[in-house]
């Protein structure tokens, strides 16, 4: 870990002013602390922001908020999470362990980066890390690896589990930056690779994400997420989905996959939404949904099962929310 | 007679110090002036280095030293073997350019703190010429060679065969039913949760070494040799040990390197691996490919057993799994047999012991492939284990010193509530909305009785009325204190809590340590010789010493019974006598050491797993749900460690099952998920519910106290009865290890 | 210790002093500032109950309570840490007395060689706390962030039941 500047701001604005080239915001840690160990992240300045008046969850007529700085464990505990959208009550109860979910802040775990092997180890060619050094994953260990949206550059996928409930539930993110303020649909908020791995997300320089929107969303009661993994606990996903099925008399009006695990953003599956959507909600109809999930996704050497257990997670999600 | 300790379950008499935080390990200590190593590993895998730029690291804040090949701590070479010695490998970093593997040691930064060692480190730059790696197992497969040694006494290549036969596959082509499958495993961490550590500190020329290890002796060894020092002049502690699973077996070379740079410095150095370097500065157990043929009658006796196993060796080290020699070679009886083994040489870490070494992988290829042919033949899987019981070694003609698998089937099965079975699981209907598919599977499990060569031990009393019990053994996590301060307290008719038992220390009695399921045995019968030393000793004072009550009478007239010496009417705790006659204290030391059993007859524990688990049809995630394992171990100590020890190994079992497997880069050698969150371990929720039971066969033809090891048996089998349930339950059968989920979809 | 000048690479001294509250107490200390809470509780107090099992957030050996919340210390930064209450394995007992939790970990046998036993013991205190322990299921998942490599988790199960169900009865009498 190379030796920095520490600064603990106690408003937006003064933690603003405080970031400049080379710095970076550390809320809960949990990603900054471990890849600054690793020799990764190489901030000159650390400006945390756990002094942010960030805190709190409310609702109004605009939806759900969730303040940047509240905590994923605190998250899923907070009844106005719990009703009313347990895809993301669920997604949060099954990140990490329940010591690293007190410690990550929602805000946060949006930008967690991710758990390629070859972006965690400098030794590594790695796009996203050192621009123009190569992707060793392309051709490397990419079991865990993207099947959608990746690109020559760079084939990481995005590691968190809330990001894809979010997905699903159309959130909107509040941007703090020097410009001021602006809100951005957070499936607008994330970047493919293209030829610039290394931007993963459209905030300027210094913006902080300082509250995330949960707009009312019909069918959002109607939600699971399902992640599967190697182990049962306490690991990242091989393929997740978010799914909530808008109802109405048996027909589905509205329906919203997202995928986590596949791609490097949270991916939303718009030809399986499409397929699905006015239709009746039999498991005919949920599996033919299903098989498109994977629409457009290429495997690379280590990887080719997810597109099939993609299809699996997607089908087991909708038959569980009773396409049967 | 108060009730025996021995059988008695009795809680751990280190567990205040584990509960409270103060149990010390490796890295717990510090010492003034201490100073903060790092070790810099290589990424290449092969070649030569050329240079080393160090210029950064040499000028960060706090650098001590930074040691490299070009910069090198002298270290004597290895004048025995590397598992003699207790090192782990052929060679000793930065005593040349060689790059051997990928992640090997080519550096030493010594620096005032931890964050500026690891920090200047991380500067420093090395250059290359690189040779091709060969480290892609399953591509030089083909390339195998014999191994150099003897396995077990005997060669690579056994063939026992009916005398109508001239080779195992004529014998096996006589069967009317044949199965035959490959079963492949990838390399396996121990993985212990404290990464290696140690702590090196010299005074007046004699070196402190304070390291976690499974044989503080064989670390004495390992530094004296290495570092040029008489055995007297090397201390190796490890009062605890945060597990180990046969990495912590060798002392591998961090620790002499950390010596050396402590000697050189003048300062106490204190270096503490990260999980990453651990993965590749110490040993793992060996990628394996097995090809199990079996023939059978129709009734299913086995005709012919033939099983070659093929694993990779590190050419650093010199272990590797002997995984046919372990098992086929006497599980069952058949009138025609045939064990080989090959190696594969690759360009990989040092392969080493892990726990079941070979049992592990050679299980979980028998016992699947007896399940193979259970299905063909449509038998009961129990029925045809018991149709081809071994109650003589084959070959050798000797029985067994005990041996009652054929219980442990017959009390698993009955606890269990196994459903004999004929005839493949139904399965649901494509459209079924049935998510999880249910299977049972079972195994047997078995691991050789071993003992230590000669063992040491002391038992001193105190005119307080206390005890301490001594040897140079470890407890890395087994009970081992536990069980000798029981043994003692028994032996000596005294509550254990009088009793302390000490170990983790080179300088204790000769101990070669705790591994390959001998600690016990072998420890516990050492102090059993001590103690019957010492209350003859008792006896001779009693009645030799003018200030005894005794006095005057004959030694054989006394006796010492249940903490007491009595005879002539008198009777006096060992404390009072000791008090009688002045004494602060009295000691005997004890012995033990493998005898003529070893020729009479054969030696094993034995166990039955049978579990339940659930495939989720949609997702291919395996879900255990309950487990019954029967053991055979002969006397059970202490139960209540006994039964952990079963658990973990079992656990053991599930990971390589279910989990585990280091990912090798085929083309550099580098170990791609090398780290706790990639290369995965079961957690608390992969764990399903026990029942564990122990049959009661003290095996008294091995030892008087009649215990066998256990340490390991957990392990053995478990991938096999959970490979055989998932077939169970899905009708898929995975011979390649671990059993994810990209495998059931 | 803001500084509202420019950042750029630091050079020189990184020393910081310290004050935490551990235990209950005020600790003092210098130390870099890159230092995790684990390294200043383990180096700068000699608290070395907290473990270093992988320095990653991946094993949880290193759980401690911070303002009552289990949380990872290998990833908290020691600075951060400061105004915060801070309890270590150390501070849970009473005296020579151990904790329920401590002691029922004792009593059914919680763990083999010990290692990871202080982070399970700090993580089921607020597994017991949050009311996350009410069956055999929600305690293998709530106690999943703390790996036991000798697999003892069948005593730790048994452990955090049995102390969670004293806690019950205590808070239902008393």
């Amino acid at each position: 870990m190379r030796p920095f500047d520490y600064a603990a701001p106690r408003t937006v604005e003064e933690a603003l002013a405080q970031h400049a080239d080379g710095a970076a915001y550390l809320a809960g840690g949990t990603s900054l602390v471990d890849l600054m160990k690793l020799d990764v992240a190489r901030p000159h300045r650390v400006v945390d922001v756990n002094s942010l008046p960030l805190h709190g969850v409310t609702t109004d007529e605009r939806g759900l908020h969730l303040s940047a700085l509240e905590r994923l464990g605190d998250l899923a505990r907070h009844p106005a999470v719990a009703d009313g959208h347990p895809v993301l009550r669920q997604a949060l109860l099954a990140s990490a362990s329940p010591q690293l979910r007190n410690m990550a802040t929602i805000g946060g775990n949006l930008l967690q980066r991710t758990r390629c092997g070859y972006f965690r180890d400098t030794a590594a060619a790695c796009n996203k890390r050192e621009p123009g050094s190569g992707c060793a994953a392309r051709t490397g260990d990419n079991r865990g690896h993207a099947v959608l949206g990746a690109g020559p550059s760079c084939v990481a996928t995005h590691p968190s589990d809330p990001a894809v409930a979010l997905s699903a539930l159309d959130a909107l993110l509040e941007l703090h930056g020097a410009d001021g303020v602006r809100e951005v649909p957070l499936n607008s908020f994330y970047r493919l690779p293209g030829e610039t791995p290394q931007t993963e997300t459209v905030l300027r320089p210094g913006e902080l994400i300082t509250r995330v929107t949960v707009p009312p969303l019909p069918g959002a009661d109607r939600s699971v997420y399902v992640k599967v993994r190697d182990r049962r606990s306490y690991e990242f996903a091989l393929v997740s989905a978010a799914v909530a099925v808008d109802l109405h008399d048996g027909e589905v009006r509205g329906v919203r996959i997202a995928l986590g695990g596949v791609a490097p953003r949270p991916w939303r599956a718009h030809a399986a939404e499409q397929a699905l959507t006015g239709r009746e909600f039999t498991r005919a109809n949920a599996l033919e949904a299903a098989a498109a999930a994977a629409d457009g996704a290429e495997p690379l050497s280590g990887n080719a099962f997810k597109i099939e257990l993609v299809r699996r997670t997607v089908g087991h999600a909708l038959t569980r929310l009773g396409g049967r | 007679m108060a009730k025996p300790l021995i059988g008695t379950a009795t809680a751990r008499v280190d567990g205040t110090a584990k509960v409270t935080g103060r149990a010390d390990y490796a890295a717990d200590r510090t010492e003034p002036g201490l100073a903060h190593g790092h070790l810099v590993l290589s990424t290449a895998g092969r070649g030569t280095l050329r240079s080393m730029d160090v210029t950064a690291a040499e000028a960060a804040e706090g650098v001590l030293a930074v040691y490299s090949p070009f910069n090198p701590l002298k270290l004597h070479r290895i004048k025995t073997t590397p598992d003699v010695c207790f090192v782990g490998q052929f060679w000793l970093p930065l005593q040349d350019q060689e790059i051997r593997h990928y992640g090997q040691i080519i550096g030493l930064v010594v620096a005032e703190t931890f964050e500026q060692a690891r920090h200047a480190a991380s500067l420093i730059r090395a250059e290359y010429d690189l040779l091709p790696v060969r480290a892609d197992f399953a591509g030089r497969i083909a390339h195998a060679v014999p191994p150099p040694v003897a396995i077990n006494h005997e060669d690579p290549q056994v063939d026992l065969l009916a005398e109508e036969f001239g080779t195992v596959d004529e014998a096996l082509a006589a069967g009317p039913v044949q199965v035959r499958a490959t079963y492949t495993q990838p390399p396996e961490a121990p993985l212990a949760l404290e990464p290696h550590a140690c702590l090196a500190s010299w005074s007046e020329g004699v070196l402190t070494l304070r390291v976690g290890s499974q044989s503080p002796v064989g670390g004495a060894l390992a530094a004296a040799e290495t570092l040029g020092i008489g055995l007297d002049q090397v201390r190796v502690l490890s009062p605890y040990v945060g597990g180990a699973f046969g990495g912590k077996l060798y002392i591998w070379p961090h620790p002499l390197l950390t010596a050396a740079a402590a000697r050189e410095l003048g300062r106490p150095v204190r270096t503490v691996l990260t999980q990453e370097q651990v993965f590749t500065t110490v040993g793992h157990r060996s990628a394996v490919s097995q090809t199990l043929a079996l023939g059978a009658e129709r009734d299913g006796t086995l005709v012919a057993v033939k099983h070659d196993a093929v694993s990779s060796l590190s050419l650093s080290g010199v272990i590797y799994e002997t995984a046919a020699h372990t098992t086929s070679r006497y599980t069952y009886k058949s009138p025609s047999l045939h064990v080989g083994q090959r190696i594969v040489p690759l360009d990989s870490p040092p392969t080493t012991w892990v726990r079941a070494p070979g049992e592990a992988p050679g299980a979980f290829a028998l016992e699947s492939a007896m399940d193979e042919l259970a299905t063909e033949l449509a038998l009961d899987p129990v029925e045809l284990r018991m149709r081809n019981y071994a109650t003589v070694f084959p070959g050798r003609g000797v029985r067994w010193s005990g041996k009652h698998l054929d219980e442990c089937y017959r009390v698993g099965a009955e606890r269990f509530g196994w459903q004999p079975r004929t005839a493949p699981r139904p399965q649901p209907a494509e459209d079924s909305d049935q998510v999880w598919l249910t299977g049972t599977g079972m195994a047997g499990a078995t691991y050789p009785g071993n003992l230590l060569p000669t063992t040491l031990a002391n038992v001193r009393l105190r005119a307080d009325g206390t005890a301490t019990v001594a040897t140079a053994t470890s407890d890395p996590g087994t009970g081992m204190r536990t069980v000798l301060a029981m043994v003692c307290a028994d032996d000596l008719g005294i509550p254990v809590e009088r009793v302390e038992a000490l170990v983790g220390d080179s300088a204790l009695p000769l101990n070669y340590g705790a591994f390959a399921s001998m600690g016990t045995s072998s420890s516990a019968g050492a102090v059993r010789s001590a103690t019957t030393a010492l209350k003859q000793r008792l006896l001779d004072l009693a009645a030799g010493d003018a200030r005894s009550p005794f006095h005057g009478l004959a030694a054989e007239a006394l006796a010492y019974r249940d903490g007491r010496v009595v005879g002539g009417g008198h009777s006096l705790t060992f404390a009072e006598l000791l008090a009688a006659t002045g004494l602060s204290e009295l000691d005997s030391p004890g012995a033990s050491a493998p005898g003529a059993e070893r020729l009479r007859f054969a030696v094993h524990s034995f166990g039955a797993h049978f579990c339940e688990l659930r495939v989720n049809r949609w997702t291919g995630e395996v879900r255990l749900d309950r487990w019954t394992s029967v053991i055979d171990g002969g006397t059970i100590i202490n139960p209540r460690t006994a039964r952990a020890q079963i658990v973990g190994g079992i656990l053991f079992g599930i990971g390589q099952a279910l989990l585990e497997g280091i990912r090798v880069e085929p083309d550099t050698g580098r170990f791609a998920n090398g780290n706790l969150a990639d290369y995965l371990v079961p957690v608390h929720a992969d764990m399903p519910d026990f029942d564990i039971h122990f049959l009661d066969h003290p095996d008294t033809d091995f030892t008087p106290l009649g215990a066998r090891g256990i340490g390991e048996l957990g392990v053995v089998g478990t991938a096999a009865a959970i490979a055989n349930a998932v077939h169970d339950a899905t009708g898929r059968r995975v011979r390649d290890l671990p059993i994810t989920v990209d495998k059931l979809l | 210790m803001t500084d509202s000048t420019a950042p750029r690479p630091p050079t020189g001294d990184h020393q910081v002093p310290l004050e935490l509250q551990v235990n209950g107490r005020t600790a003092r200390l210098s130390a870099d500032i890159r230092t995790t809470l684990l390294d200043a509780l383990r180096d700068g107090l000699g608290l070395t109950g907290s473990k270093k099992g992988c320095d990653r957030g991946q094993c949880g050996a290193c759980t401690v309570h911070v303002d009552g919340r289990r949380v990872l210390s290998c990833l908290t930064l020691a600075v951060g840490a400061q105004g915060k209450q801070v309890t270590t394995i150390e501070g849970v007992a009473e005296g020579d007395r151990l904790s329920p939790v401590q002691q029922a970990f004792l009593d059914h046998d919680g763990f083999q060689c010990g290692f990871c036993t202080p982070g399970q013991i700090m993580s089921a205190i607020c597994a017991i706390r949050d009311g996350d322990t009410g069956s055999d299921a929600a305690v293998r998942e709530a106690m999943s962030g703390n790996i036991c490599r000798c697999g003892a988790y069948e005593g730790i199960l048994r452990a955090v039941r049995s102390a969670a169900e004293r806690t019950a009865r205590q808070e239902g009498t008393g």
